[in-house]
């Protein structure tokens, strides 16, 4: 800088007035002064403006100006509570799964969505300890289209939750805590959820394929 | 799902859950919602400056998302990519034409918390932030809301602008002192 920094203030120029300069009599760059004050800054000095009251008025200026910003910023914004459903409830509608379970019993038949099936043996799974996520997919019917279009047109030979009757074969994708024992935590996915869809959809034959994809540290995110 | 399982969930990486969705595991994108839906309507709302329109804006692009998986880019983070997806959804919005409506119709999402007079007091500041938010150049806008609102560096908003970083910086000189004068005039 080499203007001066003591030259008395013809004034105290407004904020529009100094917005319109390029810089101050000191030399100052006014948009580094306002950049450092919208960053909070406007308090802090460097060499140079411990000694200009041009500079040390402009940030305090300009701190004042950009106050409100600041406090709209840091205030938290309410998000519409079912905004995550509303968006899960129509990319759902796009893939609904055509597929039921199907019991026929004496007063009629009870249906079960296969992605029900998922959701469960996924919940289930999810409650085994070592199990880091688990996600069970459904890939029938019109999501196998949709699928290919929205993702890299995967296809595993038994990616569904496939069911017909009172049979299903689920497939999961899950990680686990690094040093669980991987093969017993995969054993245990399969007995819990096999039990858990027998015990709560009265399906009789259950096959668990689990695919462990990922090891993941206490630390990793 | 229980909160025990919710919250070990929560720990793990985007991209890991990017990949699942992309093998077809709408659970991962689920997560991916749960844990990015408050951004993108925090940012649809500074870039709209009405609810209803966010909530609009931040829908569409969660599905636009999910639908263009295939064509996510994995050397960026998955919500960079979002921020984009959002600031051209907001972008469509405002080039539309008017907004749904200039009157807030999700009257139950202001700001309620704290005293009356300050709950009033930080109401107005609201209002004319948002008033001179909007009074900016979309491109003006979406850097000042990026970086004063989110906190994205110079860096990542070249990245969900498609700009560089030298390019971002001028654009925020010009914002500031645009956003300045209109906030001089409400003073």
């Amino acid at each position: 800088m080499s203007g001066p920094v003591n030259d008395p203030l013809p004034g105290r120029p407004s904020a529009r007035q100094l917005l319109g300069d390029a810089a101050l009599p000191c030399g100052a760059e006014v948009d580094l002064l306002l950049e450092q004050a919208a960053a909070g800054r406007g308090a802090y000095r460097d060499a140079h403006q411990q000694q200009c009251v041009h500079c040390q008025a402009v940030l305090g200026e300009f701190a004042a100006l950009w106050s409100p910003v600041a406090e709209m910023a840091a205030a938290p914004v309410t998000v519409p509570p079912g905004l995550p459903a509303a968006v899960m409830s129509q990319i759902r509608g796009l893939v609904r799964d055509v597929w039921y379970t199907l019991e026929i019993t004496e007063i009629g038949a009870v249906r079960i969505a296969a992605r029900i099936v998922a959701a469960l043996a996924r919940d289930s799974a999810r409650m085994i300890p070592g199990v880091r996520v688990a996600l069970g997919r459904s890939t029938q019917g019109r999501l196998a289209a949709l699928a290919d279009k929205a993702t890299f047109g995967h296809h595993h030979p038994d990616a569904a939750v496939g069911v017909l009757g009172r049979t299903a074969v689920v497939d999961l994708a899950v990680a686990v805590t690094y040093n669980a024992p991987v093969h017993q935590v995969a054993r245990d996915i399969q007995r819990q959820v096999t039990a858990t869809l027998r015990g709560q959809i009265g399906l009789r034959s259950v096959t668990v394929n689990v695919t462990v994809d990922d090891v993941l540290g206490d630390d990793e995110g | 799902m229980a909160a025990a399982a919710q919250a070990v969930h929560s720990a793990v990486a985007d991209a890991y859950l990017v990949a699942r969705a992309q093998e077809g595991y709408l659970d991962a994108y689920e997560l991916l919602v749960q844990r990015h839906s408050a951004m993108a309507y925090r940012v649809a709302l500074r870039l709209t400056g009405n609810h209803h329109d966010a909530q609009d804006v931040a829908q569409e692009a969660l599905i636009a998302a999910w639908e263009n998986l295939a064509r996510f880019n994995a050397r960026s983070s998955f919500s960079t990519w979002l921020y984009q997806i959002v600031t051209r959804r907001a972008l469509n919005k405002a080039t539309r034409g008017k907004s749904a409506s200039s009157i807030d119709l999700l009257p139950d999402l202001a700001d309620t918390s704290g005293e009356p007079a300050e709950q009033a007091e930080r109401n107005l500041v609201v209002d004319a932030v948002t008033g001179a938010l909007l009074a900016l150049p979309f491109p003006q806008r979406v850097v000042i809301v990026l970086h004063h609102f989110e906190g994205l560096s110079y860096a990542e908003i070249a990245a969900v602008t498609g700009s560089t970083e030298p390019a971002v910086r001028s654009h925020l000189f010009r914002a500031r002192r645009a956003l300045g004068q209109q906030l001089e005039e409400w003073r």
